[in-house]
C-alpha cells in the first residue's frame, strides 16, 4: 500500500509506526484501499480509550498478497460505519458500542451485547466508575 | 418483517446443542427461516476489563478459560506477545514442547466436536467413540501439568517444567489413526449423515471472506489460509493445510478429520525434535517485575476455531493499560444472520453445529 498516494487523495494520511493514521473520511479510505489493494477481509475493530478521546484500530488483510495493514482514526463519540464494505464490521461495531459508546452512523443494529439491556455507562472507558454499587458482589451495593 | 404468517421463536440459550448459552431469534414461515437474529453475552465474564487490573502474570491463569477446549492457544498468544516485547526468543526444545501440546490441545478440540456435532444430528454413539480418544489426551495433559482442561502450563519465557511421558504421546499417535478411520467408515459415508450436511450450509469464499470467517470453516470453503504456514514457532514443522472445495456441512466435517491428520504428523515431528534435544533451558522472565515497555503489540495464532489474536498497549505499567481479543468464534456467531436464511428449522442446528462455535470464547 502506497502510503503518499492516499495523502494525495485523502489529504490528512500519515504513516505513525506500523500504521496509518486516518483524520477522517475513514469510509472513503477503507472503501478505497478495499478495491485497489485487494484488501478483502476486515480481521478486527479495535477500540482505545486514549483519555480525550478513543481510537480505532482497522486491521485488514489480502488473502492474494497474505499482507496485513492497520488504519487507525481517532473519534469522539461517533464514527462512520464500513458494514456496507466488511460485513464482519457489524459484530465489532456492536462490541465497540456496547464496551464504548462509540455510534456508528449507518449501523442500524447497535443494542448492549455483553451488558444488561438497562446497563448505564461503559465498562471499558477509563472514566467509568470502577467501585460500582450496581454490582451484587460490591460490600455496599444497593441489592445487598 | 412480522406478518401475521410468520412466527418468531427463541432457539435457545438453553438449548442443549448451542453448546453454551447462545440464544437465535428466529422468524419463521412455515419451517423455512426468514431471518436470525444471534444475542449472546450470557457468559460475559469480563476478560479484557479485567486485564486492565491485573499484572501480567496475575493475567495469565485466566487466559486459559477464554477457550476452555483449546486453552494452550491463548496461553500462547500472550506469552508469546510479553516474549515479543520483552525481546525473548525460546529456546528450540521449548518451541517443540508448545507445537507438540498446541496440536495435541487441537486434536481434543477437533474431537469433541466430532461428537458433538453427530450427538447434534441425532448419532450418539460417535460421541462415545470421540470423548473416549479426546480422554486419552486429556489423561496425558493431567499427567503432565495436573489439569485435564486449564493447563497454565506455558509461562513467559517457557513453560512450567520440562515435558515428560514422551511415551504417551507416541501412544495417542499411534492409535488415533485407526480410530480415525473407525469414525470415517461410521460417519463419513452414512447416508443419513450425508442428507443432513450435503449442500447445507452453503458458505461461499466471498461471503466467508466479508464475514472475516478464517480457519478451518475457511479453508472448507476453498481458501487456503492457515496462519501456521507463516508462523514462526512452526518454523522447520511440515505440514499440508486442508483446504477443501466442498463448502458446506459436509466439507467442514471433512476437514477437520483431515486437520486431525495433519496434526498427527505435527507430532510426530515435535517428538522426534524432543528427542534428539534434550536440552532443557528456559529463557527467564522475572513476572513479580515484568513491565511491558510503552507501545502496542499484536500477534494472532492459528486456533482451532479461527484465527485468535491480542492487542495490548502498555504504558510502561506493570499492568495493561488495554487488552482486546479477537476469537474466531465471535465472527461465526456473526455469519449465523446469513448463513441461516433461507433453511430449514431442522438444518438450523446443523448448520450452526457445523461452525464450530463455542460461547466462552464470543463472550470473552
Amino acid at each position: 500500500m502506497d502510503i503518499n498516494e492516499l495523502k494525495d487523495i485523502f489529504g490528512e494520511c500519515e504513516l505513525c509506526q506500523d500504521k496509518v493514521c486516518v483524520k477522517s473520511k475513514l469510509y472513503e479510505v477503507l472503501e478505497y484501499i478495499k478495491n485497489n489493494y485487494s484488501f478483502n477481509v476486515l480481521k478486527s475493530i479495535t477500540a482505545v480509550d486514549l483519555g480525550s478521546d478513543v481510537e480505532l484500530l482497522y486491521r485488514l488483510f489480502s488473502t492474494e498478497d497474505e499482507e496485513n495493514a492497520v488504519i487507525s482514526i481517532k473519534v469522539q463519540n461517533e464514527a462512520d460505519s464500513v458494514i456496507d464494505l466488511f460485513e464482519s464490521a457489524r459484530a465489532d461495531e456492536n462490541e465497540i458500542y456496547d464496551m464504548f459508546g462509540i455510534k456508528f452512523i449507518g449501523n442500524e443494529d447497535l443494542k448492549r451485547l455483553y451488558m444488561p439491556e438497562n446497563w448505564e455507562g461503559f465498562p471499558l472507558r477509563k472514566d467509568y466508575v470502577q467501585d460500582d454499587t450496581r454490582l451484587a458482589w460490591n460490600d455496599n451495593s444497593d441489592n445487598a | 418483517m412480522i406478518t401475521a404468517t410468520t412466527l418468531k421463536l427463541n432457539l435457545g440459550p438453553q438449548h442443549p446443542s448451542t453448546h453454551g448459552v447462545l440464544r437465535l431469534l428466529l422468524e419463521l414461515d412455515g419451517e423455512k427461516i426468514l431471518s436470525c437474529e444471534p444475542d449472546v453475552g450470557y457468559l460475559h465474564r469480563g476478560m479484557e476489563k479485567m486485564a486492565e487490573g491485573m499484572t501480567y502474570i496475575q493475567y495469565l491463569p485466566t487466559v486459559d478459560r477464554i477457550d476452555y477446549l483449546a486453552g494452550c492457544f491463548y496461553s500462547e498468544l500472550l506469552c508469546r506477545t510479553v516474549e515479543g516485547a520483552m525481546g525473548v526468543n525460546i529456546p528450540e526444545r521449548i518451541r517443540a514442547i508448545r507445537v507438540t501440546l498446541l496440536e495435541l490441545n487441537r486434536i481434543a478440540s477437533h474431537l469433541l466436536w466430532i461428537g458433538a456435532f453427530l450427538m447434534d444430528l441425532g448419532a450418539l454413539s460417535p460421541f462415545f467413540y470421540a470423548m473416549r480418544e479426546r480422554e486419552m489426551i486429556l489423561r496425558y495433559f493431567e499427567k503432565l501439568t495436573g489439569q485435564r482442561m486449564m493447563y497454565n502450563y506455558f509461562v513467559f519465557g517457557g513453560v512450567r517444567k520440562d515435558i515428560e511421558y514422551l511415551e504417551d504421546i507416541e501412544e495417542i499417535i499411534k492409535i488415533l489413526p485407526y480410530k480415525l478411520n473407525d469414525y470415517e467408515k461410521i460417519i463419513t459415508d452414512n447416508l443419513i449423515f450425508l442428507q443432513r450436511t450435503k449442500g447445507k450450509g452453503v458458505l461461499e469464499p466471498t461471503t466467508a471472506l466479508n464475514y472475516s470467517i478464517t480457519g478451518v470453516n475457511l479453508r472448507a470453503s476453498g481458501v487456503e489460509y492457515d496462519l501456521r504456514k507463516t508462523d514462526k514457532l512452526y518454523e522447520g514443522f511440515e505440514f499440508t493445510p486442508v483446504v477443501l472445495e466442498g463448502k458446506d456441512s459436509w466439507a467442514r466435517y471433512k476437514a477437520r478429520i483431515l486437520e486431525i491428520k495433519e496434526s498427527i504428523k505435527l507430532i510426530e515431528q515435535g517428538v522426534n525434535k524432543l528427542k534428539e534435544n534434550t536440552n532443557f533451558e528456559q529463557k527467564h522472565i522475572n513476572p513479580l517485575n515484568l513491565k511491558l515497555p510503552e507501545g502496542e503489540y499484536y500477534s494472532e495464532i492459528e486456533a482451532p476455531r479461527g484465527l485468535a489474536s491480542i492487542y495490548i498497549k502498555s504504558t510502561g505499567e506493570d499492568k495493561p493499560y488495554r487488552l482486546k481479543w479477537r476469537t474466531g468464534s465471535y465472527y461465526s456467531v456473526n455469519l449465523l444472520r446469513k448463513l441461516l436464511v433461507g433453511e430449514y428449522l431442522n438444518d438450523a442446528i446443523a448448520i450452526a453445529g457445523s461452525l464450530d462455535i463455542i460461547l466462552p470464547e464470543v463472550d470473552k
